[in-house]
């Protein structure tokens, strides 16, 4: 929730502000309209639903309010106390104190009214319900408008204080004020303090962060302090006393030994005897600045004792182990316009901040559970060889060129200087391929084929392959000998021509009696049965009975010349001379036959079976029936057929699916859309 | 560059065709041309549509096991080039190819071979349960060969064409 910077809080709506974004919200998320008209209990849940949602809303937000400002107990004793020093504490306090009890405040309005609108009688009364609630909620909301804006005021404050983080290895710097901190600080980090040659410059705390060794220090810059009495002291010294205090830090006290601040270093000693109570258990660092106008030898006597006991103090903060160099640790003397010295002074304080840090770690609890985790493990010796450290010959070469200080470095040829020799980046492209291992150096340069015929090059790498090819084409061979055999086998019970020619002829035989069959079954039930000498078609005659039979191979003449003898028309006449056989038939039989009543020569013309049988020819048909003339029959005979065609009800590809003549038929393709679009016609 | 198989009905996929799907489990899914890619988001089992090869492999109406599947084997391991080697690969590729497709036609023709001896079977119960719809059985009788009589045709001359209504 609230972290090292306040950064995140949300904006403080004023009074008056806030007061019109829950009005209007209101107004547009429940229904607005409701009629006079309407059950009683419609009318009370429309205002009472109002009132709720008004009443909830003010409470929302008044509640994200107060959550989000921080409780000053509840975080870090640095920062409450710099909210303290900078907002006053209570009246901080006082100002959510108000938010909260406005809260309750319209909860409680928001229940009475609900309550009373639950027995409103009529929509007038359940309006004015509704007005009075808003109301009273927008007038508790008026009150409290000076601590919503106090609060704004605040949050936005807070919104730019520096985010130091006070667990974090950090570096103070304290002193008079004009001293030189703020050039110190932005000499040791990349934070653009303002420095300038009158007093309090620096107003508040500023944050900075340096590198050493490979960790990060905060660095903080404070305002100046002056030696005043504790109460007498204002915001801006507070600021830096609360940091003195809180923050466990390495110090750096400044020191002007020029005294062109406007302070003597009798001033500032004091000022530092009265301020040494808060450099308790802090690693504590003199630091005279400004040296480049009073160099240190030639200070007074005076000042030098004067230092002397500052060192004193600073000495006692010392940490037990590193009185070897205790002078070189507490005083330093730098400055700043010439940096002189500022490289040491920052890197001892940060030595000496890491080493009060990890003492600190190493005294306390913790360290016990962290300490089995440090181990270095040193492998134990499995047998008496030497193992020593192995470094290659080129490194020895060189680390002896070295030593021998030969100062040439042989400049190796780069590809770059090869690109340039050869006409520049645009013309010449590296050979990438000029480093490959291969067996062979002529090699480099081939194309290396990665595919043929549909196959990958590399899944048929292997450096045996002919040979397993080889076995492979003798096994080849070795099968298909032995399926030549069984392909004889089963090719020598294949049919004669003659017997296909049969079976042919049988199938269409089948066919056609199928066919005939269908048309007889399609008109059967309008088919009437008709006696022969009605007969328009001439199915019966005796011709057609001869070509039958002797398509069958039979002899005809002598069934023919039964039909004949036993025929209706024949019955009382006398005997008469035989007919032929082939085809001439009696003219008597045929009555009604058009237009041929003499002999006519005849070819006699052998035709194979099945032209015979199955058309009849168009000779043979009779127009009757209804037909106008016999193409017209013929015609009717050819639909009739065609009809009794089983229909592709599986919708399966058919004959008239093999070949498409025409892609993309005009009709289909061009025109208006009676209906639908042009992209699916 | 390489060329990869669809992942539904296992053809081989050309650079520039296709599209691959990875799934949020690394599974890299390939398909050859928006056919296969449609069937996959159907969750369509390939084994269960007709037209792929992993529906044949299964049903075995394709070659499944053969020694030639081991030469084409997809190997992880880089390879230095060798231009002797690649050169003898080269020449085997086409005559492992060959014998692969004689081996799929001959595996085929054998699963189809039982039909064609049932159907010549058919054919003869056919030709001699029907042979008198085409020729007489007295006739079959005194000339055991099939060969159909000629029937003889009258063809008359020219035909003239104008009939008048009947009735």
């Amino acid at each position: 929730m609230v972290k090292y910077n306040f950064k995140e809080i949300k904006v403080v709506p004023s009074g008056k502000e806030l007061v019109d974004i829950i009005l209007s919200r209101t107004q547009r998320q429940t229904p607005t309209v409701v009629h006079k008209g309407s059950r009683t209990k419609i009318i009370r849940e429309f205002y009472m639903h109002k009132v709720k949602f008004t009443g909830e809303n003010f409470k929302k937000k008044l509640s994200d309010i107060i959550d989000e400002f921080p409780r000053l107990e509840a975080i870090n004793p640095f920062y409450s106390d710099l909210l303290h020093v900078l907002y006053n504490k209570d009246h901080f306090k006082l100002a959510l104190a108000q938010v909260n009890k406005a809260r309750n405040r319209i909860s409680n309005i928001a229940t009475d009214y609900i309550r009373l609108l639950k027995y409103g009688d009529s929509l007038y009364r359940c309006k004015c319900l509704k007005i009075a609630a808003l109301g009273r909620m927008c007038t508790v909301i008026k009150g409290i408008g000076p601590s919503l804006a106090y609060l704004e005021h605040v949050r936005q404050h807070m919104a730019r204080l520096p985010s130091i983080d006070p667990n974090m290895r950090t570096i103070l710097i304290c002193g008079c004020p004009n001293v030189g901190k703020s050039s110190f600080m932005n000499k040791i980090t990349r934070a653009d303090v303002e420095e300038q040659p009158y007093a309090f410059t620096t107003k508040s705390l500023f944050v900075g962060h340096t590198d050493y060794n490979c960790l990060r220090y905060q660095v903080i810059d404070t305002p100046g302090i002056l030696d005043r009495p504790f109460e007498d002291r204002n915001i801006i010294e507070m600021c830096s006393i609360t940091a003195l205090a809180h923050l466990r830090s390495a110090v750096l006290f400044f020191l002007d030994v020029s005294g062109s601040c406007g302070y003597s270093i009798a001033q500032q000693a004091a000022l530092f005897h009265s301020i040494k109570s808060l450099f308790l258990n802090k690693p504590l660092m003199i630091v005279c600045n400004k040296i480049d106008l009073q160099p240190m030898h030639a200070l007074s006597e005076e000042d030098k004792r004067l230092v002397d006991e500052m060192k004193a103090e600073a000495q006692k903060t010392l940490s037990i182990g590193g009185d070897q160099n205790g002078e070189q640790q507490v005083l330093f003397t730098m400055s700043t316009l010439t940096n002189e010295g500022v490289s040491t002074a920052k890197n001892t304080a940060c030595e000496r901040i890491l080493g009060h840090r990890v003492e600190l770690k190493m005294k306390s609890k913790k360290i016990n559970d962290c300490l089995n985790r440090f181990h270095v493990a040193m492998p134990k010796t499995r047998d008496a060889k030497e193992r020593p450290v192995c470094i290659p010959p080129q490194v020895l070469e060189q680390r002896a060129k070295a030593q021998e200080g030969e100062q040439e470095k042989e400049k190796r040829k780069l590809e770059k200087d090869l690109e340039n020799e050869n006409g520049g980046a645009g013309v010449y492209s590296a050979s990438l391929k000029k480093h490959y291992i291969l067996a062979s150096d002529e090699w480099k340069d081939d194309i290396i084929p990665e595919i043929i015929d549909g196959h990958n090059v590399a899944d048929f790498m292997d450096h045996d392959i002919l040979e397993r090819v080889m076995e492979l084409e003798r096994e080849e061979g070795m099968r298909l000998a032995g399926v030549a055999g069984d392909e004889s086998e089963i090719n020598g019970d294949d049919m004669m021509p003659e017997e296909r020619e049969a079976l042919n002829a049988i199938r269409k035989r089948k066919k056609a009696l199928i066919q005939e069959h269908r048309i007889k079954k399609s008109t059967a039930e309008s088919r009437p049965v008709v006696p022969r000498k009605f007969d328009k078609d001439r199915q019966f005659t005796t011709q057609r009975m001869g070509r039958q039979l002797s398509g069958l191979g039979l002899d005809p003449s002598k069934a023919i010349e039964r039909a004949r003898s036993r025929s209706v028309s024949r019955i009382g006449r006398k005997r008469e001379r035989s007919v032929a056989v082939d085809g001439f038939g009696d003219d008597s039989m045929e009555i009604d036959n058009e237009g041929k009543g003499s002999y006519k020569k005849l070819r006699l013309r052998s035709v194979s079976r099945s032209r015979s049988r199955s058309r009849a020819s168009i000779e043979e048909v009779v127009p009757g029936k209804g037909f106008k003339d016999k193409k017209q029959k013929v015609k009717a005979i050819k639909l009739g057929k065609k009809s009794v065609k089983k229909r592709n009800k599986d919708a399966r590809k058919g004959e008239a699916d093999r070949v498409i003549l025409n892609m993309m038929p005009k009709h289909l393709f061009s025109g208006k859309r009676g209906i639908g679009k042009t992209s699916r016609r | 560059m390489r060329l990869e198989k669809c992942w539904f009905c296992s053809s081989t996929i050309y650079p520039g065709h296709g599209i691959q799907f990875v799934r949020n489990d690394a599974k890299i899914f390939r398909f050859c041309r928006s056919k296969c890619h449609k069937n996959f988001k159907m969750k369509r089992n390939p084994r269960k549509v007709k037209w792929t090869k992993a529906y044949r492999r299964l049903h075995g109406k394709d070659m499944t096991q053969d020694s030639t599947f081991e030469f084409e084997r997809k190997r992880n391991r880089p390879q230095r080039y060798d231009r002797i080697n690649t050169e003898k690969v080269l020449q085997a590729i086409p005559k492992i190819s060959k014998v692969k497709a004689t081996r799929e036609k001959d595996h085929i023709t054998k699963r189809l071979s039982a039909g064609r001896v049932n159907r010549r079977a058919e054919d003869r119960r056919e030709l001699e349960q029907s042979i008198s719809l085409v020729k007489a059985p007295s006739v079959l009788k005194e000339d055991a060969t099939l060969t159909l009589p000629k029937q003889k045709v009258t063809v008359s001359y020219a035909q003239t064409e104008n009939t008048p209504m009947e009735e």
